[in-house]
């Protein structure tokens, strides 16, 4: 009844070096931002997908966990289609929808959900430990690459600890009403006071817990073993490669 | 070496501790006791250079560890001399991975890369989690957690190790795991180990000099386990008879489970549980850490749905104290806490509160309590609802024996007017004198009276699932 299963396979993006992963993220962020139209934002965006589906992340886990940001990616589009009036009209809802809208509203919530995609692939696939040893080995001192682990380290338990705040609100019968200012206040208040508190007694925690395990008490520390490359980092290449000749081609045709 | 220590924090009239002397010698072990909030802690965090370098308080006196005066010295320096762990497991972990977290200490020592793995080697081997060794952190239990912060405390070799409650939110075997490894470090090893505990029997064969600490002061120190009277001392032990007897007459079914099965994403959790509880009737969970207890609960609060199976709640009005008290409380102060769904008058609050323990708070937030004091905050704001189903997660974690006896006289008072009542505890001397029927949760689940299943697990060689274990009972259905 108890068996506990990890994944002990290093598919994908995951057996790639940490700086392989970042190298590539990088690319994503550099081809949404560098590209005016919506073409290689959408090949950007289907690559990033299908690297997680090669990396063991199933795509429909992989976009629920993007629910959030599809949702805001939606709210962008829909909100320049109503506003930006360019170009001829495709149709009349009270205010004609026009084809300088709809583009600019695709680009801008494509380029925000590409960043968004590739940054959360770039977390579920970069063991934070090596990338901060590769930060580290770049000159940058391990005190400050450190703070990345701990990034990742509490963001899963700071959503956990909401889950069981809320779940503690639905028990009392004291859950969130939206339905007046006062309700609204005391929402936050019931959700955010206890998952504040909870953190800030993590901080006071976790510093003891790392300079009672001497962090900090000499100028270096020892790395963690080099990750040679693999056949991986191969796929992380190509992956960068691909989007570089991306960039490049809707630059010289000029792809919508 | 401690001497004339005193310890105020900001905004208390009090002293945390006022005027500790104690002299440690190398090798001897210290079994550090006395009631919930009497400064055990701080002293712990004080002799780790903790306070007031990273905890802010004023303090006067001296603490020398191996000569080195640690209430001005960087913690990060004290670490090499000094380990603690601390009460709460979740808290102390660094990394994400659990060969990682063994091995951030050795790290951060600049030891080269083959005494680094060694290191982690031997202390992962000492507490027993060779099996958890590539898992993330995130997927362990509180238990897991704990052991492996002990491990990664023991891969920094210090010489004077400090344990704060280390078996709290242990299982009996991981208890037993822990308490094995502090007896084979004294007998092997020539460390210093001080311990804090309320439960002292499974430490007496280290032959602990006791010290027994009470609202700041050493009241006392014991050097020989005869006429060592843990209850007259107001520890934890003498619970008392094993429960034999189920309620007279059969009551109508609170909860029933049939074939429940539950997995997080693809981790199977329970499988096929079936069980029922009745009004006014005592389910004491037992089991190993991650084995599934608080799922269980989670389930019967109608907080997780199974993937296979059905759970039948007969009564509407539920109770939950979590095991992480702060996860429930919401208001500015205790009184409001306790008034947060207008159940209780000004009045009875005030009642409520003496009877807990926890007068001259009304106005604090409930938050600045200690977890102990927490903790009973949140029974008695379960209790205030007149629950028909009280579920509880762990309520005895750091309450001293006068707290266990009042929280007990609650529950029977809950199971007297009707209420059915899950209760998931490690303490096993504990939970027996009080469940009615008893679960052991794990791969092979044995449900039944009290005596029946301890009898069955006594059977099946889980010892440390025995009251005897604990309090060196002669005889299961012995008092």
């Amino acid at each position: 009844m108890i068996s506990r299963v990890d994944d002990p396979k290093r598919a994908g993006l995951r057996g790639a070096a940490p700086l392989t992963n970042a190298l590539l993220l990088a690319c994503f962020v550099t081809a949404v931002l560098a590209t005016p139209g919506v073409t290689v934002k959408l090949a950007a965006l289907a690559l990033a997908v299908g690297l997680a589906a090669a990396s063991g992340q199933p795509p429909t886990r992989f976009l629920q966990r993007l629910r959030f940001v599809i949702l805001f990616a939606t709210v962008l589009f829909v909100a320049q289609a109503l506003s930006i009036r360019e170009g001829s009209a495709l149709f009349t809802i009270g205010i004609p929808i026009t084809i300088g809208g709809v583009l600019a509203g695709a680009t801008m919530a494509l380029r925000f959900l590409v960043i968004l995609t590739s940054s959360l692939l770039f977390v579920a696939v970069t063991d934070p430990d090596r990338l901060a040893g590769a930060i580290t080995r770049t000159g940058i001192p391990y005190r400050y690459a450190f703070l990345l682990v701990l990034a990742l380290r509490f963001a899963p338990l700071f959503q956990q600890e909401m889950r069981t705040v809320r779940d503690a609100q639905r028990i009392r019968g004291v859950g969130p009403s939206f339905t007046s200012p006062r309700g609204i206040v005391r929402a936050i208040r019931y959700t955010f006071l206890p998952v504040i508190v909870s953190g800030l007694t993590r901080v006071d925690s976790i510093t003891m817990a790392m300079k009672g395990r001497a962090f900090g008490r000499y100028r270096d520390r020892t790395p963690p073993s080099r990750q040679p490359m693999t056949a991986m980092d191969g796929l992380g290449f190509a992956a960068t490669a691909l989007l570089v000749a991306l960039v490049i081609l809707s630059r010289r045709f000029e792809w919508p | 070496m401690i001497e004339d220590l005193r310890v105020r924090y900001p905004g208390r009239d009090k002293l945390a501790l006022c005027g500790v002397r104690e002299s440690v010698a190398r090798g001897e072990v210290i079994a550090l006791t006395g009631p919930s909030g009497c400064g055990k802690s701080t002293l712990c965090r004080t002799v780790a250079g903790f306070v007031p370098a990273v905890v802010p308080a004023s303090v006067s006196g001296t603490v020398h560890v191996d000569g080195l005066s640690v209430l001005t010295e960087d913690p990060a320096r004290v670490a090499e001399r000094l380990g603690l762990v601390q009460q709460d497991p979740e808290a102390q972990i660094c990394t994400l991975n659990v060969r990682q977290e063994v091995a951030f200490g050795p790290q951060n020592l600049c030891l080269p890369r083959d005494e680094v793995d060694r290191r982690v080697d031997e202390a992962i081997a000492a507490v027993g989690i060779s099996h958890l060794l590539g898992r993330r952190t995130t997927t362990l239990s509180g238990g897991e957690k704990q052991r492996l912060a002990i491990a990664a405390i023991l891969a920094m070799t210090p010489s004077t190790i400090v344990l704060d409650e280390p078996a709290a939110n242990l299982d009996p075997d991981g208890a037993k795991a822990v308490f094995d490894t502090l007896r084979r470090l004294r007998d092997n090893e020539d460390r210093t180990i001080v311990i804090v505990e309320h439960r002292l029997s499974p430490l007496l064969p280290l032959e602990p000099r006791l010290v027994i600490i009470d609202r700041g002061v050493v009241v006392d120190r014991r050097t020989s386990r005869h006429h060592l009277d843990l209850a007259e001392l107001g520890l934890r032990a003498g619970w008392g008879p094993i429960r034999t007897t189920s309620p007279a007459r059969p009551k109508p079914k609170a909860l029933v489970m049939d074939r429940v099965t539950f997995s997080y994403d693809d981790r199977p959790v329970l499988d096929r549980l079936s069980l029922e509880v009745r009004s006014g009737e005592i389910l004491g969970i037992v089991g190993p850490n991650g084995g599934g207890k608080t799922t269980l609960l989670r389930l019967a609060a109608g907080l997780e749905h199974p993937s296979f199976g059905r759970v039948t709640r007969t009564r509407s009005r539920v109770g939950f104290v979590f095991q992480h008290p702060h996860q429930q409380l919401f208001e500015r102060t205790v009184a409001a806490e306790l008034r947060i769904d207008g159940v209780l008058p000004e009045d009875p609050v005030r009642r409520v509160l003496h009877d807990a323990s926890l007068v001259g708070l009304a106005d604090a937030p409930p938050l600045s309590l200690s977890l102990g004091e927490q903790r009973r905050l949140t029974l008695v704001s379960a209790l205030a609802r007149r629950p028909d189903l009280l579920l509880l997660d762990e309520p005895f974690i750091g309450q001293d024996r006068k707290n266990v006896l009042w929280i007990l006289s609650r529950l029977r008072a809950a199971q007297e007017r009707g209420a059915a009542i899950l209760l998931i505890s490690h303490d096993i001397p504990l939970i027996a004198t009080i469940a009615d029927r008893l679960l052991f949760l794990d791969a092979e689940s044995i449900e039944g009276t009290t005596a029946e299943t301890l009898a069955r697990l006594a059977a099946t060689g889980r010892e440390a699932y025995t009251p005897c274990y604990w309090e060196g009972l002669d005889d299961l259905q012995s008092g």
